[in-house]
């Protein structure tokens, strides 16, 4: 812990140190992050960009650092950070013009605390000719600090609903047309040994689609400042409806996350009978679900099943509404942006040029992730992963665009509320409890 | 017995007195290294922590938008009187304690096993006591958390074995906070248990075999011995392994983060270690959490106030 500690306290010296540095030398770095594309300053500038986790294919980081190296013929070197430490380490190197990436991947939700806390570079100048209108609105709205874009999106995911077809035919149920359908049908499908439906008690990722489906929501703007709703009387009902949805039809632990609910619903390898009906997931990931295949080794001498789909056994759907749509779930993605104390503003504004060319963004597509721009979205594909993609996402929402949102993430406060509610406590005294935890951070 | 512990001591001063007699530079320079390592490794962080717990420092201030803005001991009451954190670290005191107790207990009874047995079980127990030192953390962390796995753990399988026994998919990990803080205890036990056995193990060694010879002439049965001869000889050695120990359980971090990852996220599951960092990083309150950090700094050094005390009474006896 002291070494923890002692980071901690070195990091935010180094901070304040240049921060008193850069108060002289600020105006040549804000002068470029104005202006538009500057192709000649970006000759040979070796730049670094930041990818959070496995999702973005090598295929596509190949790409990207061949185009750039045409482009510019400078270099760039990708580095990948994971989703755990990835909020610390940027908090910790995007101040420090020696140590920051140059552009940076960043959780859709978390924009909002760097935009602004002033930690990107202004993007408005270029944003038309990145595809202005055209990117995915919601993302765009998310990182932007009035009327100026910091933070653009980069892609986008979302969550639906994958079952036993085989089980739910037995059970004779057919695919639900509302959520009170889901939620009665899923129930129907429990069993001391078999989840109707898995979703982990701290699951508030995938658990928050009930309330946003009854017309909840976990914070609105009252005037210029953010107030966190879980009291609200509609945030409630939802909370409700997850309660008894996690008494009725989940047998995971209260204190599960969104981690592998895909172990769940496939048979293991030798055959036995899968541990749920239906879960909630990613879109990526129904390449782990499936019938068993074989083990392959990896180079690192690590072992993992292949599975392949199987149209007979398992099946897809949207998770529906109450009112003919899909239930609003919670938009998955990221955000990319430029550090503000880059000294490479023109080389990275390049790199975002490729990014958001249309060859990128039907690569993103053909490799099942939203691209940004809408234009695009066709490149998914037609088939029924991709439809459910697309139609889950339409009605996807983001978490509130509050300074403190990250924070609120970052103290793990809503998987504490959701596990409490899940364990079956009182949801008015909880929901009253937690709106005063996060009220108290929400506004940074 | 007063022989026995004051003899090494009085050999160590020996040398100290030679040097000052000469008014030698050498054994300054020699510390100054260290001591420069000490000031610089951890003297500058410390001091940014005190400054930090002084400001209100958060994610604006971290990344450039804001100055800290100093608010005096605004921090130290809001930590003070966050009911939260006294939980916290009530639990954390609680843990450490029973924690290193349990650990300096098992390891006097391993290093008086050593001592019983002959020399090829003894070379068996003493490699397998170093493995379980060596090993990194993450990785014996990796091996915990499938022994005590929910659904496909030994522990589970293995219990359920027994007749009229029902732990078919127990969780260790998500269940009450006492049960996983129990396996974290467990955990920490395995971990630490070898310095003990080993450092008593060296001061067992050190008994001579005259004293032992005498008592058995005198018809001191083993617990006798044990009582009368050996702890009381072991005191100097089982104190400083008992603070050291008492130390580490405070600060233990690793292993709660990955007990935690490992299912439950809720401050109910949290030690002082893992809290700092949920509300000083994760939460993105610098302030708060250096203000915290300072706490267990005073915490620690009350802790071992006592011990360091007592340390420096035999040495000067």
């Amino acid at each position: 812990m002291n070494k923890k500690l002692g980071a901690l306290a070195l990091l935010g010296a180094s901070a304040i140190v240049l921060a008193g540095c850069s108060g002289g030398g600020t105006p040549a770095s804000t002068d470029g992050a104005t202006a538009g594309f500057d192709p000649a300053a970006a000759k040979d500038q070796n730049i670094t960009l930041w990818l959070m986790g496995g999702d973005t294919p090598d295929a596509l980081r190949d790409y990207l650092k061949t185009e750039y190296k045409a482009a510019t013929g400078g270099t760039l070197t990708i580095e990948e950070q994971s989703w755990g430490d990835a909020l610390t380490k940027l908090t910790a190197q995007l101040p420090d013009s020696k140590n920051t990436p140059d552009v940076t991947e960043i959780g859709n939700t978390w924009s909002p605390t760097f935009t602004t806390a002033g930690a990107f570079a202004d993007l408005s100048g270029i944003y038309k000719d990145l595809g202005g209108s055209d990117l995915l609105d919601s993302f765009v709205k998310v990182g932007e600090v009035d009327g100026k874009q910091y933070a653009l999106p980069y892609y986008f995911g979302s969550r639906y609903i994958t079952y036993r077809k085989d089980i739910w035919d037995k059970a004779g149920l057919s695919v639900p047309k509302t959520l009170d359908e889901f939620n009665a049908d899923v129930a129907k499908l429990k069993t001391p040994e078999q989840s109707g439906f898995y979703i982990g008690g701290q699951d508030w990722r995938n658990g928050i689609s009930w309330v946003f489906a009854n017309g909840g929501d976990l914070a609105k703007k009252d005037g210029d400042k953010w107030v966190s709703t879980l009291s609200d009387e509609k945030t409630v009902e939802g909370l409700e409806q997850f309660q008894t949805l996690f008494k009725d039809a989940s047998n995971a632990p209260v204190t599960e996350n969104d981690s592998t609910p895909w172990v769940n619903i496939n048979n293991d390898k030798s055959g036995a009978a899968p541990t749920a009906a239906t879960i909630i997931a990613p879109g990526w990931a129904h390449w782990s679900i499936g019938d068993f295949k074989e083990e392959k080794k990896k180079d690192d001498g690590t072992t993992t099943e292949v599975r392949e789909w199987n149209d007979a056994t398992f099946g897809v759907f949207p998770l529906p509404g109450n009112d003919g749509k899909p239930a609003p779930v919670f938009a998955g993605g990221s955000n990319i942006a430029i550090s503000a104390k880059s000294t490479k503003q023109a080389g990275a504004k390049e790199l975002l040029r490729i990014m958001f060319s249309g060859e990128y963004q039907d690569m993103l597509g053909k490799n099942g992730l939203g691209p940004a721009n809408t234009k695009h979205v066709d490149s998914l594909g037609d088939d029924i992963f991709a439809k459910a993609l697309i139609d889950s996402a339409l009605n996807s929402k983001l978490t509130p665009a509050a300074p403190g949102w990250a924070a609120v993430e970052g103290q793990k406060i809503l998987e504490e509320f959701f596990g409490k509610v899940a364990a079956g406590g009182d949801i008015a005294s909880l929901a009253k409890e937690y709106d005063t935890k996060i009220n108290a951070i929400i506004n940074g | 017995m007063a022989t026995a512990t004051t003899t090494p001591s009085r050999r160590s001063q020996a040398p100290r007195d030679d040097g000052t007699r000469k008014r030698s530079f050498v054994p300054y320079a020699l510390l100054l290294p260290a001591v420069i390592i000490l000031l610089f490794g951890m003297g500058y962080p410390v001091i940014w922590q005190f400054y930090i717990s002084f400001h209100k420092y958060g994610a604006l201030q971290q990344l450039g938008g804001k100055p800290p803005e100093f608010v005096w001991f605004d921090n130290f009451v809001a930590v003070a009187t966050n009911p939260e954190f006294w939980a916290v670290a009530i639990r954390s005191v609680l843990f450490c304690v029973i924690t290193a107790a349990v650990t300096v207990a098992v390891g006097i009874l391993l290093a008086l096993l050593m001592k019983k047995v002959s020399a090829a079980a003894r070379l068996v127990l003493q490699i397998s006591l170093l493995l379980a030192w060596a090993m990194p953390v993450v990785a014996a962390m990796t091996v915990w958390i499938w022994l005590f796995d929910r659904r496909r753990g030994v522990v589970n399988y293995l219990l359920d074995k027994i007749p009229g026994v029902d732990m078919n998919q127990y969780n260790w990990i998500g269940g009450a906070p006492i049960v996983f803080f129990a396996v974290a205890s467990i955990i920490v036990v395995w971990m630490s248990v070898p310095f003990v056995a080993f450092s008593v193990y060296a001061g067992l060694t050190q008994v001579s075999d005259e004293v032992i010879e005498a008592t058995e002439l005198d018809g001191a049965g083993g617990g006798q011995r044990l009582r009368y001869i050996y702890l009381p000889m072991l005191r100097p050695v089982i104190a400083i392994v008992l603070l050291l120990n008492l130390i580490w359980d405070l600060r233990v971090f690793a292993q709660i983060t990955m007990l935690q990852d490992a299912g439950p996220q809720s401050t109910e599951y949290d030690l002082l270690g893992t809290y700092i960092y949920k509300l000083g990083v994760g939460g993105l309150n610098f302030g708060q959490g250096a203000a915290m950090s300072i706490f267990v700094l005073a915490l620690t050094i009350a802790l071992s106030w006592f011990y360091v005390r007592s340390l420096l009474k035999e040495d000067e006896a």
